[in-house]
């Protein structure tokens, strides 16, 4: 009995390294990072990852250990203990000296995404955003300004559950919420950002490979919170470029162009 | 001890081939609920209630198991409702097919590399599953199976692959959802809102405002069709592609255009049940019952009219006016006039939907706001937010004021007739887009202001 339950809790660390081991070849590993910044998160990821993974392993051994060494003996008599202030600070030190290389680690890395100082400051800025994202219960709409930049007037472009950027570009837009809180987020970005009321937020990411990635929103805001997946699509500038002079086209359309159906 | 030990191994391996047939719960149609108004006679008689969802059964078959009867014309004209691809242009089959390449394209390469044992077929996709499994993936599972008992070859198995692979390709690439397959995608996405029967009665349409639409009376608020047509394919794709913005409708873009096409397919099977019961429903006898030809003549006359929407688009020849100051004070004008647009009186004077009669008295002499066809009550657009449910291109908002919005008190503006020679219209198609201009301007700070002096120096 003593060894049976020895083997059944060594499987929990065997097995969960295992399923790590194997998640990439299921499908169950990071969708494929396409983001300018990805490579950096998944780093700090890994560094967690690694970390926690060790603490794992040696305290699953040791329980194992601990139930093959003392089990099945007769109960003596409970020793009592005042404690050990050596043991005692050890155990404290070690986890905050980890937490502290876990928030020194991850400082760079989210000063050059998040802080405003580190915005890109080509053609799209903070103040000079590429679109405006609204978010609402259950529905991602975004806005490109008209042919001036502006955001107010008649000419601008919204775009249902579609956010089309070109490639290779730093893009800043600005997320807002029309309700309550939601969060956007595309797993491949590595881009996770909440829509908060009242809020304009500006966000950033450079997008460096084309293809079509599921935006999702990922903070619960109501019993619709699972069908408010949009879509990001990356293009190469030139179509990105033709596709939004085709809106411009299609927004003052007379709609004969229905009357094909006939 | 050793059976948990067991049931862990077990739950393990389940999570390593998630693969669980989907659940396909029995549904059926229930009698709309009006039915009973409608015809006394139906009132309380379960076997006169049974007669009429009988005839409508023979007519639109079960929610699990859908499709339209087919009438003698319809064969002789090679037409089957039941199979809505027979109505795409080339263009859209076009569009469809490499649509379908991009999100089969797993199982292509699957199909190609000539693993036909990796090919999965996504669950709402019954029929093709069925047809994947028995006309390729058996056939292949043998051979390869064959091959470990040493009754077949690896050539054996390339040579069948290489026979059969381009129709496989062919047969995901050219899907299009029966009408079965259709329905399982409304019962997945969208019943929940707009319930079995297509009633606007799913388990949560009562958390939403504005209610969902009741499919049945076959009226349909957001076509670019005058005369309260029946929608057009294009207008249910459209409602589909955009969604409603400012309702709980959202947009199903991230679905393959062959499943959209496949529910606009369902939901017209949903409308044209429904409007085939109020009317069978009308025109039941206690002493006829329902004559077989009362039910095919009623039949065809819904059709009728779901055949006759295609000319009705409201379009504008030429380019449509530029928007100018004067244009949008004139328009400004003809929403004030109450002999004219008189939109004032609905949307009040700054365009924010609390106009006076928006509202009326209840029987406890209450202010409350004037109700819909579909009895729910509803606010008029508040026309500064920049919240267009239709869309918010001009054309979208002249398409409104020209033809009204079916099933609510916003009239069909064209149609009016000047009072003083009745066969001239009361205001242009120039007329009607001036007021368009105005109506964007009011969800643009800049201009509005701009109007409202130039208005006050006048």
């Amino acid at each position: 009995m003593r060894l049976f339950y020895t083997v059944l809790f060594l499987l929990v660390p065997i097995v969960g390294v295992w399923t790590f081991a194997i998640a990439d070849d299921y499908g169950w590993w990071f969708p494929e990072n396409i983001s300018s910044f990805g490579g950096e998160i998944d780093r700090l990821f890994d560094v967690i990852m690694y970390m926690v993974g060790f603490t794992f392993i040696a305290t699953e051994v040791l329980l194992a250990w601990c139930i093959l060494r003392y089990s099945d003996k007769s109960p003596g008599k409970a020793d009592f203990s005042h404690g050990n202030h050596k043991l005692e600070l050890l155990w404290t030190a070690v986890p905050a000296l980890a937490l502290l290389f876990i928030a020194f680690s991850q400082m760079g890395t989210w000063a050059d995404i998040k802080y405003a100082g580190s915005f890109p400051d080509s053609e799209y800025s903070i103040d000079r955003p590429m679109a405006q994202v609204y978010a609402s219960q259950f529905d991602w709409r975004v806005r490109y300004p008209d042919e001036e930049g502006n955001f107010e007037g008649t000419d601008v472009i919204e775009s249902a559950f579609d956010f089309v950027v070109p490639v290779d570009t730093d893009v800043v837009f600005r997320l807002r919420s029309r309700d309550v809180l939601h969060s956007f987020f595309v797993p491949q970005l590595r881009l996770k950002q909440d829509a908060v009321p009242g809020m304009d937020i500006p966000v950033w990411f450079r997008a460096e490979k084309t293809g079509e990635y599921d935006i999702i929103c990922a903070e619960l805001c109501g019993w619709g919170h699972y069908k408010m997946a949009g879509r990001l699509r990356v293009l190469e500038p030139d179509d990105y470029d033709s596709w939004l002079a085709e809106q411009r086209v299609a927004l003052y359309t007379n709609g004969t162009e229905d009357r094909e159906d006939v | 001890m050793r059976h948990r030990f067991l049931v862990a191994v077990c739950a393990g391996s389940a999570l390593a081939s998630c693969d669980i047939e989907p659940s396909r719960p029995q549904l059926s149609f229930s009698l709309n609920e009006a039915v009973p108004e409608l015809n006394e006679d139906l009132g309380d008689d379960r076997v006169a209630q049974d007669h009429l969802l009988g005839a409508l059964e023979m007519l639109f078959g079960t929610p699990n198991n859908p499709g339209y009867l087919l009438v003698e014309e319809w064969v002789d004209d090679e037409y089957n409702p039941n199979w809505g691809d027979l109505e795409l242009s080339d263009e859209e089959w076009e569009a469809l097919v490499a649509d379908n390449e991009r999100a089969f394209a797993s199982q292509i390469e699957g199909i190609e590399r000539g693993n036909f044992g990796d090919v999965r077929v996504p669950g709402s996709a019954i029929d093709l599953r069925r047809d994947w499994e028995e006309y390729y993936l058996a056939e292949w599972e043998e051979i390869a199976a064959g091959i470990e008992a040493g009754e077949a070859t690896q050539a054996d198995l390339d040579a069948y692959v290489e026979e059969n692979a381009e129709d496989a390709v062919a047969m995901f690439a050219e899907w299009y959802p029966t009408m079965r397959e259709s329905a399982e995608f409304y019962r997945v996405q969208c019943l929940h809102c707009h319930g079995v029967d297509g009633g606007g009665d799913g388990p949560t349409s009562e958390f939403l405002s504005p209610r969902p639409r009741d499919y049945r009376p076959g009226k349909f608020k957001y076509t670019a069709l005058a005369d309260k047509a029946r929608p057009r394919r294009a207008d249910l794709l459209n409602t589909l592609d955009q969604g409603i913005y400012g309702t709980a409708m959202p947009s199903f873009r991230r679905f393959s255009t062959a499943w959209l096409h496949g529910a606009v397919d369902y939901v017209r099977l949903l409308s044209i049940r429904g409007e085939t019961e109020i009317r069978l429903a009308t025109e039941y006898d206690v002493d006829e019952k329902l004559p077989l030809e009362v039910v095919q003549q009623t039949y065809l006359d819904v059709w009728e009219q779901w055949d006759a929407a295609y000319d009705k688009v409201i379009a504008y020849d030429g380019e449509i006016p530029e928007s100018t100051p004067e244009r949008i004070a004139h328009g400004r004008e003809l929403y004030m006039d109450e002999t004219r647009a008189n939109c004032v009186s609905c949307h009040g004077m700054n365009g924010r939907g609390d106009g006076a009669s928006a509202y009326e008295k209840n029987d406890e002499g209450e202010l409350v706001l004037v109700k819909d066809e579909w009895g729910n009550e509803i606010q008029p657009r508040d026309l500064t937010r920049g919240l267009f449910r239709f869309g918010r291109r001009p054309i979208d908002i002249y398409r409104r004021i020209y033809t009204g919005i079916n099933g609510t008190p916003m009239p069909a503006h064209a149609e009016m007739k000047d009072p003083e020679d009745p066969s001239r219209r009361l205001m242009s198609d120039e007329d009607l887009w001036d007021i368009v201009h105005y109506i964007r301007s009011l969800s643009t700070h800049e201009k509005t202001t701009q109007v409202a002096a130039e208005t006050a120096s006048h």
